[in-house]
């Protein structure tokens, strides 16, 4: 009986390499293990964006246009569906210039109520100290 | 010669760009290479856009990352996969990938 807490901390950046990718769908993945735990077992993941990262989560990615395969955002927003914890550093945003605008914090174009949390980097890392594992992609 | 450099990356690279020169050089920003053509980092645009060169961004890649050619410093001309064969077989001698 017991819930072991996952962080995902996506530190690439997108498409060139799979790394923000297999992070998220892993972390999307890690919700149907419970088939295969005993009863009253959890897995809970959180997924956070620093440093390069946080490019993985600009709306309007045409992925599958181009490159026929889903885009990241897709991925997030799946993500945000499942009702998992998403995490985008404040600092690193504002280091790029990226304004809150142009980042998928929802997914309420299909029908999920969870938010993304625009927070700095020291809720990250209180984060990070709180999981049982933590992997960096 | 006339030189033109596929740049896919974002964080390496710049190291070996700043040893080329030619005699007429372009530099076309592909995959994560993108991110020089768009990205301020701490408001500054990519040190890469100070040299002597014709700057180049693919549309495609852009555009798979959230961007559009509205995104894009004044000094890099847009290009579709169409464009970058032209530019390979009509502008430039020799190509290299970084």
């Amino acid at each position: 009986m017991a819930t072991k807490r996952l962080c995902f901390v996506i530190r690439t950046l997108p498409y060139k390499i799979e790394g923000s990718r297999l992070a998220m769908t892993h972390a999307i993945a890690s919700q149907t293990v419970e088939i295969y735990l005993e009863d009253g077992d959890l897995v809970e993941a959180s997924v956070c964006f620093i440093a390069d990262g946080v490019l993985n989560c600009l709306k309007n990615q045409a992925a599958m246009k181009h490159y026929g395969i889903t885009s990241i955002e897709q991925h997030l927003k799946n993500s945000l569906l499942l009702d998992m914890k998403v995490m985008i550093c404040k600092e690193d945003l504002e280091k790029f210039g990226i304004s809150e605008d142009t980042i998928v914090k929802d997914a309420e174009d299909l029908g999920g109520e969870t938010v993304a949390q625009i927070v700095p980097y020291s809720e990250i890392q209180k984060e990070m100290e709180a999981v049982d594992h933590l992997l960096f992609c | 010669m006339k030189l033109g450099v596929l740049m896919s990356d974002f964080r390496t690279g710049s190291d070996v760009l700043d040893r080329l020169s030619a005699e007429k050089l372009g530099i076309i920003f592909v995959g994560n290479g993108i991110y020089h053509a768009t990205v301020k980092e701490g408001g500054k645009t990519s040190p890469i856009l100070e040299k002597s060169a014709t700057y180049y961004v693919l549309t495609e890649d852009l555009e798979s990352r959230g961007f559009t050619s509205a995104n894009v410093d004044s000094r890099i001309k847009p290009v579709t996969y169409n464009d970058m064969v032209d530019l390979i077989f009509n502008e430039y001698e020799k190509f290299i990938w970084i």
